[in-house]
């Protein structure tokens, strides 16, 4: 399968959303409705990813060298977490926005056709290119969740409704992506030593992911210091911009002139 | 929606955060005050042993302040959350200017070489809050670990190896040697440059080039723009690979279709392709080329070579043209001799570097001008004596980031 097919499989994904969505309106009364709701709102998940690996065989190497290729995945795990959140938590309204933001990247690829490339540069032909790659990316998904979470959060505390499930659920979100952050973070230094001779250059996309690290590295000690809950959700909504400045941002700043990660862009 | 047991403990006023936020700013504004009083010369980290040294005394000096004022109010506070957060704040947003300007050298006599804005991660306010933090994580780790408890192992790993790898990287750096091998095919060399001194440096150990290849993706033919220098992608977003029946359409402009294809050839006197027999050949397709209202024109093109010139189909403001295929790898293989006579053979590749006397060997670059027919190779040779101490850290990090997953499981589950 190639990109020629993906405005059609992209309009058709996000068709099962949105009308999974509309069927969550019957769904708390009528059963049917519901399992109709779930099959759409899931199938459309999977129809993306059974693109996914039809891209990836097409291409003979792993879709994940470019940011239209990332953005494939991100709008294919970021429902994957609304529908895990709803299952864990019993909090149904993180899938819309989910499902929003997925949409949001589907339509940015339509816009934006990548062009259909083989061709991996040697630099990225590592055992290490799909666990950094796809461990950022997970981590990614569940902060952008979590920062959702928290903008959500802020509503519901305007409007007197918040409640400490919701609140514990966007620290839980910001606490995996955490961890796989980290990994990301020294999975990629571990791959630079053995790709170009050190560790840790300060090359432009290095610094942003170190300054995205240091910032949830701050909301976790915030946490250790008992701030106050309304904080740490501002907190979590507005971090999120950090790591959009690392995933895209970067490419368009002074410093990227002479990065060695514009392959990405 | 239900109650639950929160992680997020109910709010309390932020203690120490302001003063903590000013000792951070004093720090960046005393290192500025340096880089503008020196014209940005920045730092200079000393070499072993002294940067050993300085790191024994900096981390004994922690020790003693530690275990000898732990109840000093001001001692407290230095190892306290408050002041690490403001060092993180302090760090990122160094990083961040860091992250934006360009890390170049520039002229001197501009704002931003005077303040070294241009070298955030050799400067004075960078180095002063990056000791500070590494004065406040150590403090923070000593405390947990002496009395030693299980329950603090998560801790101790994460902000242990957190401070082994940003220390021993640092100071790690003065010993640092990057240099570059250039190699000829049939030649010996031990001779190395520094960059971007390119003062030359004589290695304990000499390679020997027997032969350099490069491995290319499948050719493409592409319909190339001259107006804007691009390529014009066909109607299925692909540029497609020179196969034999490959065809592309280009709507509105004309299709073509491969009827023929030789992946390494000569021309003869006609321009017909002949087998290259190991001479510098390129590939060569017959191209059917059909634009609407004209007739099919069908004709040999070939890509661009050291002793050819490149043959291309014009088709109205465009021209139909093979584009080489990208490097997919490319390797050197070489034969290692050390000072003391033995020899080892090696093959150095992108991503597989070859370990010799503590050095690592990498394959770094080629004659880009000659592409495919390049007879050199750029070989690049890393020591980092402080690798060791750096991974350890980097493993303690993973080990502790594991532990803090599984905890936050745990505590998931129970909330």
């Amino acid at each position: 399968m190639t990109l020629v097919e993906f405005p059609a499989i992209a309009v058709a994904t996000a068709a099962c959303w949105g009308l999974g969505s509309l069927l969550q309106i019957p769904a708390k009364k009528s059963r049917p409705a519901a399992s109709a709701s779930w099959l759409l709102m899931t199938g459309g998940t999977a129809l993306l990813a059974w693109f996914l690996a039809s891209y990836w065989i097409a291409l003979e190497r792993p879709p994940l060298r470019t940011l239209g290729e990332t953005r494939l995945w991100y709008a294919t795990l970021i429902p994957v977490v609304g529908y895990l959140v709803e299952y864990r938590w019993k909090i149904g309204w993180l899938k819309y926005y989910c499902m929003g933001l997925a949409t949001l990247f589907l339509g940015i690829n339509v816009m934006n056709p990548d062009v259909f490339q083989k061709a991996l540069m040697p630099a990225l032909q590592s055992v290490w290119f799909v666990p950094h790659v796809v461990v950022y990316l997970v981590a990614y998904v569940l902060l952008a969740a979590s920062a959702v979470a928290g903008w959500h959060n802020l509503w519901l505390k305007f409007r007197a409704r918040s409640s400490k499930v919701s609140d514990s659920m966007s620290h839980y979100l910001a606490l995996l992506g955490f961890v796989l952050l980290t990994f990301g973070l020294v999975f990629g230094a571990l791959w630079a030593k053995e790709a170009w001779g050190h560790y840790w250059t300060w090359d432009p996309k290095e610094t942003w992911a170190f300054i995205s690290w240091l910032a949830y590295l701050g909301y976790l000690h915030l946490v250790a210091r008992k701030t106050d809950v309304t904080v740490l959700q501002w907190y979590l909504g507005l971090a999120f911009i950090v790591l959009l400045v690392c995933w895209f941002g970067v490419n368009y700043l002074p410093s990227a002139q002479n990065s060695v990660h514009t392959y990405s862009g | 929606m239900q109650t639950s047991k929160s992680p997020l403990t109910p709010s309390s006023p932020p203690e120490g955060f302001g003063k903590a936020a000013l000792f951070t700013l004093s720090a960046i504004i005393a290192g500025f005050a340096i880089e503008f009083l020196t014209s940005g010369n920045g730092i200079t980290i000393p070499r072993w042993p002294a940067n050993g040294l300085f790191l024994a005394a900096f981390a004994s000096a922690i020790a003693a302040v530690g275990f000898g004022f732990r109840d000093h109010p001001v001692v407290g506070w230095m190892g306290g959350i408050p002041v690490g957060l403001s060092l993180i704040v302090g760090l990122a947003l160094l990083s961040l200017v860091g992250g934006v300007l360009p890390q170049d050298p520039l002229p001197p006599g501009s704002m931003v070489s005077t303040l070294r804005l241009n070298g955030m991660f050799s400067s004075w306010p960078f180095a002063f809050v990056t000791l500070l933090f590494l004065f406040n994580l150590g403090l923070s780790l000593l405390w947990k670990t002496v009395p030693f408890r299980v329950a603090n192992l998560q801790f101790i790993l994460f902000h242990g190896g957190f401070w082994l790898a940003l220390a021993c990287g640092l100071a790690g750096t003065a010993d640092l040697q990057r240099l570059i091998i250039p190699l000829y095919e049939g030649k010996e060399s031990n001779v190395a440059y520094e960059m971007p001194s390119e003062r030359p440096v004589h290695v304990p150990f000499s390679i020997y080039l027997n032969d350099f290849q490069i491995d290319e993706y499948v050719p493409q033919f592409a319909l190339y723009d001259p107006a804007t220098d691009q390529v014009i992608a066909e109607k299925a977003g692909m540029v497609p690979e020179v196969r034999k029946g490959a065809r592309a359409v280009w709507p509105g402009i004309a299709s073509a279709t491969v009827t023929d294809f030789r992946s390494d050839a000569l021309p003869d006197r006609d321009g017909n392709p002949l087998p290259s027999n190991g001479h510098k050949g390129v590939p060569f397709a017959k191209v059917r080329v059909e634009v609407p209202g004209q007739a099919p024109v069908e004709r040999w093109i070939n890509g661009d070579g050291p002793d050819i010139r490149p043959q291309f189909i014009p088709v109205g403001d465009y021209f139909i043209v093979i584009a080489p295929g990208a490097p997919k790898a490319f390797r050197s293989h070489v034969m290692i001799r050390s000072a003391s006579g033995g020899h080892q053979p090696g093959v150095l590749e992108v991503n597989k570097p070859v370990d010799v006397l503590g050095w690592k060997l990498y394959q770094m670059g080629y004659d880009e001008k000659a592409g495919r027919w390049s007879t050199m190779s750029l070989v690049e040779a890393v020591n980092d004596p402080w690798l060791p101490a750096v991974y350890l850290g980097f493993f303690m990090i993973m080990a502790g980031n594991l532990l803090f997953f599984w905890k936050g499981v745990k505590k998931m589950e129970a909330a």
